[in-house]
């Protein structure tokens, strides 16, 4: 038995080590997994790599993990001693095995306070174990507090250079826009996206994933209208091609929601707020995502936005048109049927909360524009052509009655676009929806939608 | 730990073309409750600690716990587990800070205090740990703006607001802390989908939901509740099998089906559900062999699950199992023995 555990001791410093130095060697090690491997095959480190991707070959993980767990608990209890750099390499190779092992996340929070590790080693390290365990809730919570040790760091500069007379580098102050971040926090806002876009893609309706990004816009870039949008049309690409992904869904309504309480705050400058090409396009034209986009708020995106407007209304409408296209195209999704509940419950609330508000014209009118009659809800004919110029049948809702689209594409970009959002329209969308429909799940879902339409809107 | 459920697994049902997320109930599936194969299940569940399994589920150990003697509670098993061993474990599991953790050297947390205080109810014995330590802990977490960090790090979620009154309603501590800051930071996470968040613009989640409307009872701030809204929401969890999500296009599970439905009974309208599909969902998850629940028909059992199970089945009038609290998820008998009364929408 003494000579089993001595084998095992042996084992577990030996592969602690080869971990340790294949990330020295290997600064780009994007993922790690563990090689089904029952029993092992020579006598060689069950380490294995191959390009950027480590993994660890199974037969090891039951000797591994339990040793390690054991000795860095007894450390924690003072029964024994283990110094900084064996405490880093213990840590390391528990957590890329067991993320959710609290304490262990929390001896490297007191390493990293005393500045034992650096703040990005550990960012690159829950990023490593979200490629394995995308869910975690315990690597997510450790991120968020290195993140705001990091956005301390940078507060504590900033505020010390400008105390210093320097002028502030970065590059709020260069434009004397206050909308722009800094260059490490648009790098580190970038980085936290793509960790969060990789986990979103590894697991559907990541929870932890897209509330950590929601925080850390709330953080990092909070009340930057400039990133919202930026964000909102990068999404987009990603939620047609997720359009079950509840969380991603929920994403857009949270960067709506938050765009509407910038853009009422001050309607006659943010109201009229440039509109990057790129991003917000028209609903016929599908949003690009550029992998080259340059990172949030710095000079080179700046350049990138063109003249035109966005207003509330507008938004609404953009995202009422691209929820039809979607439902139309994937029939049968309930996660498509729940934004359209939101993004319309938002919109019901904004008009209700601003009935001045520029582009709110008057209801009736904008009803009987869009050849509504508002006596029964209904359109007063029908289209088989929508504004984009795709055959949408009975699914197009917005400009109903419109003979020309010519004249339907002069109307959806006048004044009257929050019209296409009226409680009428919304009935009359859902029932030629039904009209045409077959598809039992999707149908079910219209049903309960106009339901909802009918009793809980009124509330 | 609240909703650690990982237990992934997917299952694809096509109706009419379109993907339906949802399991299909096999003819020979368990309709029957099989409490005396649960109760020798859990039993010897605590007796078997293979090494490598025991290591990987530490860091959850008081809410392990907590989940196994709960469900033998409700089954009238308690006295076969040992009262003695549990106690001394949670006592050396307190720290100086007046916290407790999952297990002997690790970290203090409000999920691990709330657990050890759950057990130390069912046996009738919280002075078993520094009662007094422990407030001062959870008083210490409240944050500025009324929300409740999970340990001294500073993580914030409304899980954690829920851990802390919980916890202070089960000791008759209430009063110790800013209960005004603590429901208006709970009410910033709501939805407009009537439902609630981890934090303020976080999506609705059956078990953040679980742990809010639990919260507002037992604060007496249920008014606050659109209870028609976030009830349709609830309700539209519930999946042709009978099986309740915890989001729109997961699949069923019985942990959700726990959270869905006793976040309905707290707002008062657990009868917009269909309970018999939701039994038969809950009852074609154990596991006849073994004994013990799955998140879905044919997977594999834990403790966790079983707890859900029969906690939802009693929630659903199952007459062989005590009635169990909505909110706190344990006897009604434990929380009439303290006098704790939480408050539920008619």
């Amino acid at each position: 038995m003494a000579e089993f555990e001595k084998e095992v001791s042996v084992l577990v410093q030996r592969v602690v080590r080869d971990i340790s130095n294949a990330f020295k060697k290997n600064p780009n090690i994007d993922e790690i997994g563990i090689i089904p491997c029952p029993e092992p095959r020579y006598n060689r480190s069950p380490i294995v790599l191959v390009e950027t991707k480590l993994g660890l070959e199974s037969w090891c993980v039951k000797f591994l993990l339990p040793s390690l767990h054991r000795k860095l608990l007894l450390y924690r209890q003072r029964k024994n001693y283990l110094d900084r750099e064996a405490l880093v390499d213990v840590t390391v190779t528990l957590l890329l095995l067991n993320p959710d092992f609290t304490t262990a996340w929390n001896i490297r929070k007191e390493l990293l306070q005393c500045g034992v590790l650096n703040p990005e080693k550990d960012l690159y390290l829950g990023k490593l174990a979200l490629t394995r365990f995308p869910k975690s809730p315990e690597t997510w919570i450790h991120r968020r507090w290195v993140l705001l040790q990091i956005l301390q760091q940078c507060y504590a500069q900033k505020d010390c250079r400008k105390e210093q007379g320097e002028g502030y580098l970065c590059h709020t102050e260069a434009t004397g826009s206050s909308q722009n971040l800094c260059t490490h926090q648009a790098r580190l806002l970038h980085q936290e996206m793509a960790v969060c876009s990789e986990a979103a893609g590894r697991y559907p309706s990541n929870y932890n994933a897209w509330s950590h990004r929601i925080w850390v816009l709330q953080h990092i870039a909070k009340d930057n209208v400039e990133v919202f949008l930026d964000e909102l049309s990068s999404m987009r690409l990603w939620v047609s091609m997720h359009v079950s992904d509840h969380s991603g869904f929920h994403y857009r309504q949270f960067l709506l929601k938050a765009l509407v309480t910038e853009l009422c705050k001050s309607p006659e400058s943010t109201a009229t707020a440039t509109l990057r090409q790129q991003g917000i396009t028209t609903s016929g034209e599908r949003a690009h995502l550029k992998d080259t986009r340059p990172a949030f708020g710095l000079e080179e995106s700046c350049k990138e936005w063109q003249p035109g407007v966005v207003t509330v209304p507008r938004l609404f409408d953009l995202e009422v048109d691209f929820c039809s296209e979607l439902i139309h195209s994937y029939p049968g999704h309930e996660t498509l049927w729940c934004h359209r509940r939101q993004v319309v419950f938002l919109w019901y609330q904004w008009r209700r909360e601003h009935p001045n508000f520029p582009g709110n014209t008057n209801e009736d009118d904008a009803l009987h524009f869009c050849g509504i009659s508002k006596d029964n809800g209904q359109a007063c004919s029908s289209t088989e052509t929508s504004v984009n110029g795709l055959t949408c049948g009975g699914d197009a809702m917005e400009v109903d009655g419109l003979p020309d689209p010519q004249d339907a594409t002069l109307v959806k970009r006048g004044l009257l676009m929050s019209c296409s959002l009226a409680l009428h329209a919304e009935h009359s969308y859902v029932s030629s929806l039904l009209d045409n429909c077959c598809n039992l799940e999707q149908r079910r879902f219209a049903l309960a939608y106009k339901k909802w339409l009918g009793s809980i809107i009124r509330q | 730990m609240l909703f650690s459920c990982n237990f992934l697994s997917s299952a694809s049902v096509v109706h009419e073309g379109t993907p339906v997320k949802d399991v299909v109930i096999k003819p020979d599936a368990p309709s029957a409750l099989i409490l005396d194969k649960h109760a020798d299940y859990i039993a010897a569940y605590g007796s078997k600690k293979d090494d490598y399994e025991y290591t990987l589920s530490e860091y959850l150990r008081m809410s392990g716990i907590y989940w196994g003697l709960t469900v033998m509670d409700l089954m009238s098993q308690l006295p076969r587990m040992n009262c003695e061993e549990i106690t001394e474990f949670i006592q050396s599991c307190q720290h100086e800070c007046g916290g407790i953790s999952a297990s002997t050297g690790h970290d203090p947390h409000l999920l691990y205090t709330l657990s050890a205080v759950q057990i130390l109810a069912l046996y009738d014995n919280v002075q078993a740990v520094d009662v007094d330590k422990v407030v001062q802990y959870i008083q210490t977490l409240q944050q500025e703006d009324g929300s409740f960090s999970g340990d001294k790090w500073g993580e914030i979620d409304t899980r954690f607001s829920f851990c802390a009154v919980a916890t202070l309603a089960l000791l008759g501590k209430l009063d110790t802390i800013n209960v005004d800051k603590a429901v208006e930071f709970v009410l910033s996470c709501m939805n407009f989908d009537g439902g609630f968040g981890c934090r303020p613009g976080s999506e609705s989640h059956a078990g953040q939901i679980y742990c809010c409307t639990g919260f507002l009872s037992l604060t007496g701030q249920l008014h606050r509740v659109n209870a028609d809204l976030l009830g349709w929401w609830l309700c539209e969890r519930q999946l042709p099998s009978g099986g309740l999500n915890g989001r729109p296009e997961k699949l069923p599970d019985v942990c959700y089906s726990w959270w869905v439905l006793a976040s309905l009974k707290i707002i008062g309208r657990i009868h917009w559900i269909d309970k018999a599909k939701l039994r038969a969902f809950i009852l074609a998850c154990q596991d006849e062999e073994t004994g013990g629940f799955a998140d879905r028909p044919g997977d594999m059992v834990d403790p966790f699950h079983t707890l859900f199970g029969v906690a939802g089945l009693s929630l659903l009038g199952e007459e062989q199992v005590k009635p169990v609290n909505p909110v706190l998820c344990m006897p009604e008998v434990v929380l009439r023995r303290i006098g704790l009364e939480p408050d539920l929408l008619s």
